[in-house]
């Protein structure tokens, strides 16, 4: 009977384990390096200058603003590939109250027209491949506020 | 109601799945917000990733419960035959009619921007294929757009569709050259569809047949199983490599998707549930490339992404593909009939 049950089951037990088996190994290897996942983030070595970004919003009326990104160690770039290599060139991903609402390739975009009220405006510096860059073990990013008044200028 | 018309429905009723979610997202990492980003970048792979105990227990238990499911594949096998007994005679019209208008929907969309990448406003930038690999900057984008085009009015059509797979192999193949090493993670789900419809041909509702134009049609049927076999290995290949790279490897960007989806968890931890779905991956993915449990495996697949699309609010058009290649996949099984378009036909086992 469990000869029978073998012949049954052939060569795929001996394939299964020897897969898991090679994973089992395998993956806590790799994990215990921890970090980002690199789907994602696109982390700068140590030794480069971590880049940095501010953001300043000038009004343009109609509810519109142009946001000013003052970034260091960081150079601008409408080139996007797929995998970018680790280097603080790319673009910078813009979000308002959360959601994605640009990406700006130049150190100026506008954006809006936005609804009056109050709004956070985050901007995430991202590589040639839009994967976040992460520095010294934080990501690159600027924030500010904005409010629109209820008549926009 | 009989049984065989309630299984005719429930696959005329599938396509319907592509219209049941309404936003247009994927589960891919660009839909997260800053905040969640900055989360994900901080979050530690989970202790269960990371102990080789854990994992050696997690891979005993899946070990275990392949084994006692390959034990039970004679009688599944005689199940699985009873229920598809009614419409497995029109599994090579309506498995190639579904796979070949979601392979249009898919090429279509990309080809005009329909289906972008989050964050991109649609119908602006053309995609090739899959909504990560935008056609801006890629030299011969036109080509592509075209050949996306017209390879859509060919499936819908059912033209040429031995043709068409050989074409769809032929761009999966060329994504990697295109866009470098990350696209293969998507050509084996593209290739393996390519070689169905290389193997299948278009069906009965197609001007292939009302034309008489499928000159494959009465290909060898040996050529014609090597051709299905490898489309199996493909799939399961991909759902391998997938599920090591991308889950096994990555797992804490898997759960913040599933967290962002707010998918029911069932009083489960986030980090179980994200292991159980690497497990099944990769072993479904197995068993695909060793040609076992063919049709439960397709099965479960079909299930889980279909139960992911619905709970996370994405579009089933990103994985039309998918969907179009598991449906042939449940409705044959391991191997296809000889010579379909022949009347009495013969199964052909290759076990």
């Amino acid at each position: 009977m469990l000869r029978v049950f073998l012949n049954r089951l052939g060569l795929a037990p001996c394939v299964i384990a020897l897969m898991l088996g090679t994973l089992v190994i395998a993956a806590p290897i790799v994990n215990a390096k921890g970090g980002p996942p690199r789907t994602v983030f696109l982390v700068l070595p140590d030794i480069i200058a971590p880049p940095t970004v501010q953001v300043r919003a000038d009004a343009l009326g109609g509810g519109r603003y142009r946001l000013y990104l003052d970034t260091r160690n960081f150079a601008f770039t409408d080139i996007c590939v797929l995998e970018a290599e680790a280097a603080p060139i790319g673009h910078a991903h813009i979000h308002v109250d959360g959601a994605k609402v640009a990406s700006a390739f130049f150190p100026v975009i506008d954006i809006g027209p936005l609804d009056p009220g109050a709004h956070h405006i985050d901007v995430v510096l991202r590589g040639q491949d839009h994967r976040a860059l992460i520095a010294q073990g934080a990501m690159v990013q600027g924030h500010t506020r904005l409010v629109v008044p209820d008549r926009p200028i | 109601m009989k049984r065989h018309i309630f299984l005719a429905r429930c696959a005329a009723a599938l396509p319907l799945l592509f219209f049941l979610s309404t936003p247009i997202n994927a589960h891919e990492a660009w839909l997260l917000s800053p905040a969640e980003i900055e989360a994900l970048s901080q979050a530690p792979v989970p202790e269960l990733f990371r102990s080789p105990v854990w994992l050696g227990l997690a891979a005993t238990v899946g070990f275990a419960l392949t084994l006692a499911a390959l034990g039970l594949e004679p009688v599944l096998g005689r199940l699985e035959d009873r229920a598809i007994q009614p419409i497995w005679k029109r599994y090579g019209d309506v498995g190639p009619l579904v796979l070949r208008l979601g392979l249009a929907a898919m090429t279509l969309l990309a080809a005009f921007g329909g289906l972008p990448r989050h964050g991109t406003e649609a119908w602006t930038v053309s995609t090739f294929l899959v909504p990560d690999m935008q056609l801006t900057d890629v030299s011969g984008a036109s080509i592509l757009i075209g050949a996306q085009a017209m390879l859509a009015v060919f499936l819908i059509a059912g033209l040429a569709t031995r043709a068409c797979g050989v074409i769809l192999i032929a761009l999966s193949l060329a994504g990697p050259v295109i866009f470098g090493p990350s696209f293969w993670s998507y050509t084996p789900h593209f290739a393996a569809p390519g070689l169905i419809l290389v193997a299948l041909g278009a069906g009965r509702l197609s001007c292939d047949h009302v034309l008489n134009t499928d000159i494959g049609a009465y290909t060898a049927a040996p050529l014609r199983q090597i051709l299905w076999r490898m489309s199996h290995i493909l799939i399961g290949a991909g759902f391998v490599y997938l599920g090591f790279a991308y889950k096994l490897m990555q797992p804490t960007l898997l759960i913040a998707i599933l967290e962002r989806g707010d998918m029911p968890t069932f009083g489960i931890q986030m980090p179980v549930i994200a292991l159980i779905m690497t497990g099944v991956e990769i072993l479904c993915g197995a068993l695909l490339i060793m040609g076992r449990l063919v049709r439960p495996v397709a099965l479960a697949i079909l299930g889980a992404i279909t139960f992911l699309a619905i709970t996370l609010g994405e579009t089933p058009l990103f994985h039309a593909n998918l969907y179009g290649a598991l449906l042939v996949v449940l409705l044959a099984g391991r191997t296809v009939p000889i010579a379909h378009r022949v009347p009495g036909i013969q199964w052909a086992r290759a076990v």
